[in-house]
C-alpha cells in the first residue's frame, strides 16, 4: 500500500531521438500499471523537461503532416488528459527564447492540467522526493 | 538482498550500452540480487533470435539467454519490436513481451533503478 | 538525496550534471566516461573531477581502452562490475545515466 514516485527527465529535442516520445508515454502508462499491482500500490511519474528538452513542448507541430508520425504534442496533450503532472524549465525556455504562450495545452480537449514553467529548483526538488529518476 | 531493474533504450550495436547492462545485470544475479531488465525503443532489437556473433559487432543474444537461465526476468515492449519487423516466434525464448506498464511495475517494487536512455 | 551519475561519454558535456544539486554525490565513469579518468587534455584533469564527489572508474572499461591503474587520477577510485553492484545498492539511493 504505497506510492511510488517517479521523475522523468527529458533532456533531449524531439524527434531526431525517440527519448521524449519514449518519456511521455511510459510515464502515460500510470494510468493502467495497476492491473499488474496489487490494490493500493501506485506509481506517480512527474515528466520534467529541461535543456534541449524544452524544445519538445513546443504547439502547432506538424510532424503528422510531414513525416506521417504522430507529433509529441499529441503524445504531451494525451498526458496532460490523463492529468500528469508535467513541469518545463523557465530558465531554460527563457534561454531559448520561448514564451509561455507557445507551450503546448489541451484545454480545447477538455484537460484540467496545464504543463507548468518552473524554476530549475523546483525540478531539483521533485527529483528530490521521487523515489527514482529516469533519464530520457 | 535486492532488486534492481534497468531500462534499456539504446540501439543495440555501436553505443555498447546494451553490452554493459547486461555485464551489471549478470553481476548482480551473481551476487543474489534480483534483477529485471526491459527494453525499450532502438533497444528491442536485441531480442531478435538468430544473431550471428560476428567479432566486429556487439552479441546480445547468447548473454540474454544466460542472463535468462540466470533468473534475470527479460521483457520487451511488443509495439517497438512489432514496429522494427520482430515477430514474437522471432524473438529469443524467454523474453517476455508487454507494454510500458510491465516496467512501471516492476520499477514499483524495485530497490534500484538504472535506467539507461536512448541515443 | 544520495545520487550516483553514471557518466558514460567524454565529450557531450553533461549540462544536468552541472546543475544539480546533491548532498551525497557520486560519478561513476564507466565506457567512454573513463576518460574523464584517464586522459588529460593539454595537461589539465577533465574538470569533473572537480566536482564535490565520490568519483569512481570500471576497471574493464578502463582497460578495454588502453588505460592501467596507473593512468587514473589519484582522485577516482578503479573499481570491478562487482563492487560497482555493491555501490548501487549500499551507497546512493538513486541512480542517473546521463
Amino acid at each position: 500500500m504505497a506510492d511510488v514516485k517517479l521523475a522523468f527527465i527529458v533532456q533531449r529535442p524531439p524527434y531526431k531521438s525517440e527519448n521524449p516520445k519514449l518519456a511521455i508515454t511510459h510515464a502515460i502508462a500510470y494510468q493502467v500499471v495497476e492491473i499488474l499491482l496489487e490494490e493500493g500500490e501506485t506509481v506517480t511519474p512527474t515528466l520534467c523537461f529541461v535543456g534541449d528538452g524544452v524544445l519538445a513542448c513546443i504547439k502547432d507541430q506538424k510532424a503528422m503532416d510531414n513525416y506521417g508520425i504522430t507529433s509529441t504534442e499529441t503524445h504531451l496533450k494525451n498526458a496532460l488528459l490523463v492529468d500528469l503532472n508535467v513541469l518545463v524549465c523557465k530558465e531554460d525556455l527563457e534561454r531559448f527564447g520561448i514564451s509561455e504562450e507557445r507551450i503546448i495545452d489541451a484545454e480545447e480537449m477538455g484537460a484540467e492540467v496545464k504543463i507548468q514553467a518552473v524554476p530549475f529548483a523546483e525540478i531539483q526538488k521533485t527529483m528530490e522526493s521521487a523515489n527514482h529518476v529516469l533519464f530520457f | 538482498m535486492g532488486t534492481l531493474t534497468i531500462g534499456c533504450f539504446s540501439s543495440f550495436i555501436g553505443s555498447m550500452n546494451l553490452d554493459f547492462a547486461f555485464k551489471l545485470a549478470s553481476a548482480a544475479a551473481d551476487k543474489g540480487h534480483k534483477v529485471n531488465i526491459w527494453f525499450s525503443g532502438n533497444a528491442t532489437t536485441v531480442t531478435k533470435k538468430g544473431q550471428k556473433h560476428l567479432k566486429d559487432y556487439s552479441h546480445g543474444e547468447t548473454p540474454l539467454r544466460e542472463l535468462i537461465e540466470k533468473g534475470v526476468e527479460v521483457c520487451t515492449c511488443e509495439a517497438c519490436n512489432l514496429a522494427r519487423g520482430i515477430q514474437k516466434p522471432d524473438a529469443v525464448e524467454g523474453v517476455q513481451w508487454n507494454a510500458m506498464q510491465w516496467y512501471l511495475a516492476k520499477i514499483y517494487g524495485s530497490d534500484r533503478v538504472l535506467h539507461i536512455g536512448g541515443e | 538525496m544520495k545520487l550516483a551519475v553514471f557518466v558514460s561519454d567524454y565529450r557531450n558535456t553533461v549540462d544536468t550534471l552541472e546543475r544539480l544539486d546533491v548532498e551525497d554525490l557520486g560519478i561513476v565513469f564507466v565506457q567512454n566516461g573513463v576518460n574523464h579518468a584517464a586522459v588529460k587534455e593539454n595537461g589539465e584533469p577533465s574538470p569533473l573531477l572537480q566536482k564535490k564527489a565520490r568519483l569512481y572508474a570500471l576497471s574493464e572499461d578502463l582497460q578495454t581502452r588502453g588505460f592501467t591503474e596507473a593512468d587514473v587520477d589519484g582522485r577516482v577510485k578503479v573499481i570491478d562490475m562487482g563492487e560497482l553492484v555493491d555501490i548501487i545498492f549500499n551507497d546512493y539511493e538513486k541512480l542517473a545515466w546521463l
